[in-house]
């Protein structure tokens, strides 16, 4: 096998940076941030709190694991387990059967099979990128609310 | 007197069409052309791959194939295919996304969430007393 092959390509979760690594590397450094990557897969098999879970790898839930974190990764797969905690990939999210995600979700590709659990926000789709950074900005205006009868507080005498 | 839906039959609002206001249906319900408004069901509706939808809906079970704009309540289930363009709040039990959609919005699914709903619909907030000097 040529060495050319068994290189990938890979996207630093913080700055974007692009950088060519070997296919068994586990970590590296940034050449655009200076920080550390995780270059690996991660998969969650149970309960697992951290601050952020930043990986250039594909990061897997499985259907006793349970996330709590902040993710980025390359693509995400709950396969029935639970992820409390932002979601931002740059590849495609899929939720299988019995899947619970609390969180916003930003992928430019989402696939839920069926989920009774999904609560935040949602932006997919080819331009999920660009349309989340609009929002930010204020550009495009998201729907109005409901136009239910909303309660008045009562008057105090 | 009027008839009762037969089963499997389906209302169809064709591509040519354009509607604006208040709809409510029973049964099942097929959007191709153009709806803006309120639409109330307790049955199904789905809008098709040229369906251009700007509406408030609620609905029991909702499918989408083409473009809606609003928030979307669904009693039962929402499915967006894979050519679905939303934008806009949904509300439901269980919601099925096909890989490809796209979709914008707030989302809460879980088997309660129209409680919730209801709930915060009726609930009137106690005003605050004033702290007497």
């Amino acid at each position: 096998m040529s060495k050319e092959a068994a290189r990938r390509l890979i996207f630093c979760p913080r700055c974007d940076a692009r950088q060519e690594v070997s296919k068994v590397t586990k970590s590296t450094s940034c050449p655009g941030c200076h920080r550390n990557i995780l270059t690996s897969d991660v998969e969650i098999n149970e309960y697992c709190a951290k601050i952020e879970m930043w990986t250039a790898g594909i990061v897997t839930v499985g259907k006793k694991g349970t996330l709590i974190a902040e993710v980025r990764a390359e693509s995400v797969v709950v396969k029935g387990g639970e992820i409390k905690g932002p979601v931002t990939s740059r590849g495609p999210v899929t939720l299988e059967k019995g899947s619970r995600v609390f969180g916003n979700i930003t992928a430019p590709s989402l696939c839920i099979v069926e989920s009774q659990h999904v609560v935040g926000m949602i932006v997919t789709g080819p331009r999920a990128a660009e349309l989340l950074a609009e929002i930010e900005a204020g550009v495009v205006s998201k729907p109005p609310p409901p136009q239910g009868k909303s309660p008045q507080p009562a008057k105090v005498a | 007197m009027a008839d009762a839906p037969r089963p499997g039959s389906e209302t169809l609002i064709g591509s040519d069409v354009s509607i604006k206001g208040e709809m409510s249906f029973d049964g099942s319900m097929r959007i191709e052309g153009k709806v803006e408004g309120k639409i109330a069901s307790k049955g199904k509706i789905s809008f098709g791959q040229g369906a251009q939808v700007v509406a408030e809906v609620s609905v029991g079970e909702a499918k989408i194939e083409g473009t809606f704009k609003g928030n979307l309540t669904a009693a039962n289930r929402i499915e967006l295919a894979a050519t679905a363009h939303v934008m806009g709040d949904v509300r439901s039990t269980k919601l099925v996304i096909a890989e490809g959609a796209t979709f914008v919005g707030n989302c809460h699914v879980s088997p309660d969430s129209l409680k919730q709903v209801e709930k915060s619909e009726f609930v009137t907030p106690v005003a605050a007393t004033p702290i007497k000097k």
